[in-house]
């Protein structure tokens, strides 16, 4: 009897060490984050006392900015549609670059390992350099101004809906693939009425959102010489007219705002 | 139209012989098949879900490459070769059990995929179709009574509705041959026996030869001019609906304890 | 079935098919014309030209080869600003998160005190996630001075937009059975909130944020370029010093780093979800 009771007691005791040191591995973990975030912020610069300093200098800069000046209003129309313009034509050409390569990258579509891998790495690649990037490559090789920005968003988005695209493929409702097979339809006539049909909305629905953040990149590709209001937002920054900064900024939340509302209006009609 | 007793005399349109499929070399769908089809005949194979029933089917029309055996059409070796596979494809039409029609698109749409496989590929990507064409499906779909519902999207549809366009579908291949594969296992009772109903009466005004996959017994006597009864890969059965005994129904759906032992070794 | 009022039937259809195909044609036409006209004015006004692109290729050519060989021995250097671009990341989405929490059920439908504190909150969020990180930067910049802490409070803001809006769809669309069922114990608001809309959204909200910072990382590559840290102030440096193989290094380095946080912050998600 009183061995078992030892046994018990003492099988307790070792529970309670395991939790114990369980514990311990724990704090050690949180003390180890704690450090590595310490020491992350102090490479940034990242101190209480600056950040408090931060708030209200940085109020401080909003606030010039009221009232807007808003008979700068005549001189950012036109780049503000331009931004558009390069948002929509950046959407069109990625849809160009992305579509095939995203077939290509589908693996319900193509048996060839390479020919997939391929595809994919040239997507990956092309998702992967950002699109100020591929403004500054576009630049020096058409000169500047919005195009050069169409082609950069272009690649960038062009890469990312490629992917995108690829898993709509894969995702796509198997039967009616082997239904169309089963007729003698070939390849392409299969892809063409079994698979596009059927992934049609989820490709509309991704280059919708992707028009909307292609609208946002687009109004900083003017900061590389690629058109659109980042130019005279760049300009008026450096100049120090906040007043100007203002009505630019509040022109981009409307833009943006009234193109959100137009794609959440497309998006519900669209299955 | 062809009278019933006269299949026993029609010359065989499709012979499978010696017809296996394994998967990974362990998994045996099909162990040695030995069917003999007759022309115009609606033969339906019966069996439980997981006797290979599909897989038959699949192998048939070679969306499924079997590893064993061979099969006839006509006398012409189909196994094998995969230069012709759209020519020989296209003279087996197929009914599923999920109906895969492709939802977004029109019924007529979905009836005129059934004679892609006559065009050129480069003719029909952008949704192109001869009026001959045109005409053949319209009037598939009036054979099974759909002509009315040419023009609405394939997802307004019933399920038996939806079936009933997928029949057309496959008659617009004309096709000498239609797999049915459980055609109606998705449908209530009197829908399924309507679907069966028109699946039947238009292959015989066609003289179309249909292989109808069932699993359920009362369909199968009301329907089949013959019966194959499959179990676990095998042919365990074949005669009429009068031979359909209770001790042959006990064989096709309850597994025999010797035939544990050969799914072991083999 | 007679012969007759069978073909009657198909003919109908046929007369039928070929009206509806006129009508589509008609509608398509119209619509292909209107697509056509705002691409061609668009492109028009964007300068759009294939010539340029094919007359451009010799020129980019010229800019690629020149950026090769990437020169490998200014790797020493960017290695600080390659670490100081994830504690941007890192430090900027930690923000966002810490900010984005009480945003979220102030600006989600059923946890917002009040539907004047719903619609402010929305609007505030709207327009952090309408004006770009390099905008936030830029400013800030002009405020505290060049370095990586204008670009931590560029990312940090930005990334409460896009955070506090998804947090917040979460919160709408949690189950509200189990809500009910707190709410009846006679749990206060806050109670409910913590035991019965939280546990709901917590896995989603920790794979977003994840992604976040996948976005963060790509985002702080190039905050660099308007002078707020990180290797993009390398990239721009050394382009207007023409030291191209130099460049050629930081994009290489950026590339790679994208692509490991891409790995990294996918396998953690697919660990979380």
């Amino acid at each position: 009897m009183s061995t078992n009771v030892q046994a018990q007691t003492q099988s307790i005791f070792d529970e309670l060490a395991a939790r114990q040191t369980w514990r311990f591995k724990h704090i050690v973990y949180i003390a180890l984050i704690g450090a590595f975030l310490a020491w992350c912020a102090d490479g940034v610069n990242l101190r209480p006392r600056e950040v408090f300093n931060a708030v209200p200098i940085i109020a401080d800069y909003f606030g010039r900015m009221w009232p807007p000046k808003w008979g700068f209003v005549e001189a950012i129309w036109k780049p503000s549609i331009e931004t558009i313009y390069v948002a929509l034509w950046g959407n069109v050409i990625a849809t160009i670059v992305g579509l095939p390569l995203g077939i290509l990258a589908a693996s319900t579509v193509t048996q060839s390992r390479i020919l997939r891998g391929g595809a994919m790495g040239i997507l990956n690649v092309f998702r992967s350099i950002s699109e100020l990037i591929w403004a500054i490559l576009f630049v020096a090789a058409v000169g500047l101004g919005p195009f050069p920005g169409a082609l950069a968003l272009g690649m960038n988005y062009g890469g990312i809906l490629g992917r995108l695209y690829a898993e709509a493929i894969e995702n796509v409702d198997k039967g009616p693939i082997e239904a169309m097979e089963a007729t003698g339809a070939s390849k392409l006539q299969v892809i063409m009425f079994a698979i596009l049909p059927q992934a049609m909305p989820q490709f509309v629905t991704y280059n919708l959102y992707w028009f909307e953040v292609g609208v946002r990149s687009a109004t900083v590709l003017g900061m590389v010489g690629a058109g659109g209001i980042g130019f005279e937002l760049i300009t008026s920054i450096r100049l120090f007219e906040w007043r100007e900064v203002g009505v630019i900024l509040l022109f981009i939340l409307g833009m943006v705002t009234i193109i959100d509302m137009t794609s959440t209006y497309i998006r519900g009609r669209l299955y | 139209m062809l009278m019933p007793g006269s299949t026993q005399s029609a010359p065989t349109i499709l012979s499978v012989r010696g017809l296996s499929k394994s998967y990974s070399g362990t998994i045996h769908a099909l162990r040695g098949i030995d069917i003999e089809v007759k022309e115009g005949e609606f033969l339906v194979i019966l069996g439980p879900s997981g006797a290979g029933k599909s897989t038959l089917m699949r192998c048939i029309n070679r969306l499924v490459e079997p590893t064993d055996g061979k099969i006839l059409h006509n006398d012409v070796e189909m196994t094998g070769k995969r230069r012709n596979l759209r020519a020989v494809r296209r003279q087996f039409g197929m009914v599923f059990q999920q109906f895969n029609l492709v939802k977004r698109l029109s019924v007529l749409t979905n009836v005129l995929t059934g004679r892609l496989a006559y065009r050129s590929t480069w003719r029909s990507l952008f949704y192109n179709f001869s009026k001959e064409d045109k005409r053949i499906a319209i009037e598939c779909l009036a054979r099974v009574n759909m002509d009315h519902k040419a023009f609405q999207r394939a997802d307004t549809l019933s399920g038996g509705e939806q079936q009933r366009v997928a029949i057309a579908r496959a008659l617009a291949q004309q096709p000498t041959i239609i797999l049915a594969d459980e055609p109606v296992a998705s449908l209530d009772p009197k829908i399924a026996r309507q679907v069966l109903t028109y699946l039947k009466q238009v292959t015989q005004e066609l003289g179309i030869t249909v292989l109808c996959n069932l699993h359920q017994v009362e369909y199968t006597r009301e329907f089949a001019e013959r019966i194959i009864g499959m179990s676990r890969g095998k042919v365990v059965f074949e005669g009429t609906a009068a031979d359909l005994t209770d001790e042959i129904l006990h064989r096709i759906y309850y597994r025999d304890p010797d035939e544990q032992d050969d799914k072991d070794h083999s | 079935m007679g012969s007759v009022t069978f073909e009657d039937a198909v003919n109908a259809a046929m007369r039928l098919e070929a009206q509806a195909r006129t009508r589509r044609y008609i509608k398509l036409s119209a619509w292909a014309a209107l697509a056509v006209a705002a691409l061609w004015y668009s492109a028009h006004q964007i300068k759009f030209s294939l010539a340029a692109v094919i007359h451009g290729v010799p020129f980019m050519w010229d800019f690629i080869t020149r950026l090769f060989p990437p020169d490998l021995g200014y790797l020493t250097v960017l290695g600080g600003a390659t670490v100081e671009t994830v504690q941007i990341a890192i430090w900027g989405t930690l923000l966002a998160i810490i900010f984005s929490i009480p945003l979220a059920f102030l600006g989600a439908r059923n946890t917002s005190p009040h539907i004047v504190v719903f619609h402010l909150t929305r609007l505030l969020l709207n327009s952090l996630r309408a004006i770009n990180e390099l905008v936030f930067a830029l400013i800030f910049v002009s405020a505290v001075g060049l370095g990586p802490f204008a670009g931590v409070l560029a990312v940090a803001l930005h990334a409460t937009g896009m955070l506090a809006k998804f947090c917040a769809e979460e919160i709408e669309g949690v189950d509200k059975g189990q809500v009910e069922a707190q709410m009846a114990t006679g749990a206060s608001r806050m109670q409910v909130i913590l035991f019965g809309v939280a546990p709901q959204i917590v896995p989603q909200f920790i794979g977003y944020a994840i992604y976040r910072l996948d976005v963060s990382i790509r985002s702080a590559t190039v905050l660099g370029l308007v002078g707020a840290g990180g290797l993009g102030f390398s990239l721009i440096q050394t382009m207007k010093l023409f030291k191209y193989h130099q460049t050629a290094t930081c994009i290489l380095v950026i590339f790679l780093l994208v692509l490991i946080s891409d790995w990294i912050c996918g396998k953690l998600r697919r660990r979380v979800i």
